[in-house]
């Protein structure tokens, strides 16, 4: 097969979890398929370094990270992603009590550096193991696992857990 | 005995201890009130996390989204597919320009002015003709030569893709890998590889995610966006445009 023939049917495969990858980068749902969108493109214009030994999943993901930080890049680095009060487009459940804990949590994601929150989505959200996380984010493992607890501790700090 | 920190217990919510260390935490939690807590707090987290994220899977998929991933022959104009009443290219251009031009613009600014840096130091692979700037030497070569999809580990130019560009040229990536190491973007002309785009960069070391994701430079990688139309090359097309002599 062609291979970006190959590329685009796995892209078709991935993209349910590429959606929920750009959703916990960039928050809200527009920006998120903006960015998706980005990604796409930049996936087919590439798809010839693509391997079929390299893990598409991966390669996809590095992109879309690659391609977030572009745009946080653009955007100035003062600036949150998406202001607290859009949040309600991540909200998928109707509840208010749902939503209501949601909004908490779309605002304590947006408080979180870059560096972290890309943990966050990519180990909690899309479930990637630390070695993983860390080979596609070019950083020691140690790096990602004293990422992670430190956004972790942010997020409860925030979020008031008391489960 | 180490003390079970807030990282050994996050390691142990995500499984990612060993059989020992796991028995450990095991242990020290039906002693440890306190710390049977935190490990609840971690996994209601995560909880929260999963309940907020995971509907996405089952969302519909934006028609702007599918329409980028229909097989070449279906989509004779992929951008024009209505949407919701947009039109859907306008909503790319949107999404592009949000998304691409600002850093784009910065990044290619910035290449410029570290590419004129070395400029001086390195004549012969670089010629400028009518302030214009032409590969040279060893790089004209690589360019005219080599393929892609014959790649020597140790020659000194490593092509990366190659493609025709929105003005009819074929255009080809390139990385010089003796120091200072660089990458560029040449577009064949009548006068010669053109390079619009030439600035520092860094060796990728082999790892598979380096070489697959981010073996360009963003300044380059913008450059061939912005003149990419169409696909880039196969191994056939690319062979078949040197025979032409990349016209």
């Amino acid at each position: 097969m062609h291979s970006s023939d190959a590329v685009r049917e796995g892209l078709i495969e991935l993209l349910p979890r590429l959606r929920r990858l750009a959703r916990a980068l960039a928050g809200q749902a527009a920006d998120a398929d903006d960015l998706v969108q980005v990604v796409l493109e930049r996936a087919l214009a590439r798809s010839v370094q693509w391997r079929p030994d390299a893990a598409l999943d991966k390669w996809v993901f590095a992109i879309a990270r690659n391609a977030w930080r572009d745009e946080l890049r653009a955007r100035g680095r003062e600036q949150h992603l998406f202001a607290p009060e859009e949040a309600g487009d991540t909200v998928a459940d109707g509840s208010e009590a749902r939503h209501a804990q949601q909004m908490e949590l779309a605002q304590a994601l947006a408080t979180l550096p870059p560096d972290h929150r890309e943990v966050v989505a990519l180990v909690l959200v899309e479930g990637l193991s630390y070695d993983e996380a860390a080979v596609l984010l070019e950083v020691p493992v140690g790096t990602v696992t004293s990422r992670l607890a430190r956004a972790r501790a942010t997020l409860q700090a925030h979020l008031g857990n008391d489960a | 005995m180490t003390p079970i920190d807030d990282e050994i217990l996050q390691a142990y919510v995500d499984g990612a201890l060993d059989a020992a260390d796991t028995a450990r935490v095991d242990a020290a939690l039906a002693q440890d009130d306190a710390l049977a807590c935190r490990v609840r707090q971690l996994r209601a987290l995560d909880a929260q996390l999963r309940a907020a994220f995971d509907p996405v899977l089952d969302e519909p998929i934006p028609g702007r989204l599918s329409a980028l991933l229909q097989p070449t022959a279906a989509r004779a104009t992929p951008f024009t597919v209505l949407e919701g009443g947009r039109d859907a290219g306008a909503v790319r251009r949107r999404a592009t320009r949000r998304w691409l031009v600002p850093g784009a613009a910065l990044a290619a600014s910035v290449a410029l002015l570290a590419a004129g840096l070395w400029w001086q130091a390195d004549s012969s692979w670089v010629r400028t003709q009518d302030g214009r700037q032409f590969a040279a030497g060893a790089l004209t070569r690589a360019l005219d030569n080599q393929l892609a999809s014959e790649p020597d580990a140790y020659a000194s130019v490593a092509i990366g893709l190659s493609f025709r560009s929105k003005d009819g040229q074929v255009c080809r990536s390139f990385t010089v890998r003796t120091p200072p190491v660089r990458a560029g973007l040449a577009c064949h002309t009548t006068a010669g590889w053109e390079l619009p785009m030439l600035g520092p960069a860094v060796l990728s070391e082999g790892g598979e995610l380096r070489q697959a994701a981010s073996d360009l430079p963003p300044a380059v990688q913008a450059a061939i966006d912005a003149r990419l139309s169409g696909e880039v090359f196969d191994a056939q097309q690319e062979r078949a445009a040197r025979a032409e002599g990349w016209r």
